[in-house]
């Protein structure tokens, strides 16, 4: 005959559980001592207070209102964390700037066209390799740094340099962010209309673009292609400071309509360059050209071959910058976005007095 | 002077935000409890009962920790010893512990009273 099982054994049962989830010392020993007696004598009041032995059903009660094994262990063991409180927020800035600040335009504006080169010209294979590359850089780098927080974490290095601050070494106080100015708008709109009038009478006077210049030289034939977008782009730009102008509530749209013009004048230039010759091994278009009248001077000849190669460079550099500042602008207005989503929107500064 | 004002929105962001904000208010309190009461030797179990009677339920997981803490900050000292067949830890308020309780419960006075004040005047 088989002997009835002991409902109490339960409880053993559930130490056991619980000391698996706690961390090996002297301490656990002790914690699982004092849980089992604290436990036992709940048992015991239990049975004084029905006056008869307890059963399974009525011990599974207590252990049920006390916790899962694993969530008990670990309020009662020691608080674990990798990277505490105090170094978190640090961590976290610091991970940021390196991912996201700092490998991903390494990756986009370098080691992207590197591969792009390496696997002469085709797309797929470079971004293939180039994603590759990132999510192991981003692998690797997250780690490395989880890593060194972690250790400072143990130094305890931040303890010291908490001691140490000085609040005169504090950063000045940042700009805050306040929707364009009347003002800004309306130079916006001044400058954007002289420039565009002056787009307008360049054809008519090359004065205005090369000066006493204008003499020897003009402008080469691939202008007669991009000067009409260029103007319409001109124009878009004084559209968009009447509009911002004239409907200051739209907060969305200056940083919108920024953006769009971002990516409009990359694609501009992109063809511009194209056109121009630029990085395809076709025939160079020049910029200028020397006057009709002129065309044998050796002299004049070094002079357009300096401007060209100057308008070369400022277009190449105006395309670097906007590459740079497209992303930055989508941050921007993504960044915006998320906070009208949010509904920091909502948040209601009253002047009370 | 500027207000800010948040809206949250859903109970159930304000229901926990109450908990953690309770979480909080108990957490100093119930230190003061327990260093008050173990002015008179108890082991965890007994300790658990007087605080539950008194109105401040208190749970396993929450109880061991803080005594641990309390005796590695020296304001408590325990000692195994045997009770009714079985082994059980006791626990009471060291010297130190004495004189920090004081001081606790001087500033506790002085707290409940600046909040009576508060709570009449608003």
């Amino acid at each position: 005959m088989s002997k009835a099982k002991d409902p109490r054994e339960l409880i053993d049962r559930y130490l056991q559980a619980v000391r698996f989830w706690l961390p090996k010392s002297r301490k656990q020993e002790e914690l699982i001592a004092e849980l089992g007696e604290d436990l036992r004598s709940q048992v015991e009041e239990k049975e004084a207070e029905i006056s008869r032995p307890i059963n399974e059903a009525e011990v599974s009660e207590i252990l049920k209102r006390c916790g899962a094994p694993m969530i008990v262990a670990s309020r009662l063991g020691p608080k674990q964390h990798l990277i505490g409180p105090t170094l978190f927020p640090i961590y976290l800035f610091v991970l940021k700037m390196v991912l996201l600040w700092i490998q991903v335009p390494v990756f986009l504006f370098i080691v992207g066209p590197v591969n792009l080169a390496s696997s002469g010209g085709n797309w797929g294979v470079a971004i293939a390799h180039t994603l590759g590359n990132l999510w192991s850089a981003l692998f690797i780098a997250a780690g490395v740094i989880t890593l060194v927080f972690a250790v400072l974490e143990r130094t305890q290095v931040f303890v010291e340099i908490n001691c140490k601050w000085d609040p005169s070494t504090l950063p000045p106080l940042e700009k805050q962010e306040f929707k364009t100015s009347s003002v800004q708008s309306v130079c916006d709109l001044a400058f954007g209309c002289i420039g565009l009038l002056w787009l307008l009478l360049v054809p008519s006077y090359p004065f205005l673009i090369f000066g006493p210049a204008a003499a020897f030289v003009k402008l080469g034939p691939i202008w007669h292609t991009f000067y009409w977008p260029i103007v319409l782009l001109s124009a878009m730009n004084v559209a968009r400071a009447a509009i911002a102008l004239a409907r200051p509530q739209l907060d969305w749209f200056p940083k919108f309509s920024q953006l769009i013009t971002t990516a409009l004048t990359l694609i501009l230039l992109r063809f511009l360059l194209d056109a121009a010759g630029v990085g395809t091994g076709l025939n160079w278009h020049p910029f200028v050209m020397l006057a009709d009248n002129l065309m044998d001077s050796t002299h004049y000849l070094k002079i357009v071959a300096v401007v060209n190669a100057s308008i070369l460079l400022g277009l190449v550099g105006a395309w670097i910058g906007l590459c740079i500042a497209a992303p930055i602008q989508t941050w921007e207005f993504m960044s915006y976005l998320r906070k009208r989503s949010s509904g920091l929107h909502q948040i209601a500064t009253l002047r009370v007095l | 002077m500027y207000v800010t004002y948040y809206m949250p929105n859903g109970s159930q962001a304000s229901s926990e935000l109450f908990e953690n904000l309770k979480l909080e208010l108990r957490r100093g309190c119930l230190t003061l409890a327990v260093l008050t009461q173990l002015r008179t030797e108890r082991y965890g179990y007994t300790l658990r009962k007087a605080l539950a009677d008194d109105g401040l339920e208190i749970d396993e997981g929450t109880l061991y920790p803080l005594l641990r803490r309390l005796e590695s900050q020296g304001l408590l000292v325990s000692q195994w010893r045997e009770e009714d067949k079985r082994n059980k830890r006791f626990y009471r308020l060291s010297d130190q512990g004495e004189q920090i309780l004081e001081q606790l419960l001087a500033e506790w006075q002085r707290i409940n009273a600046s909040l009576g004040k508060i709570l009449q005047e608003a």
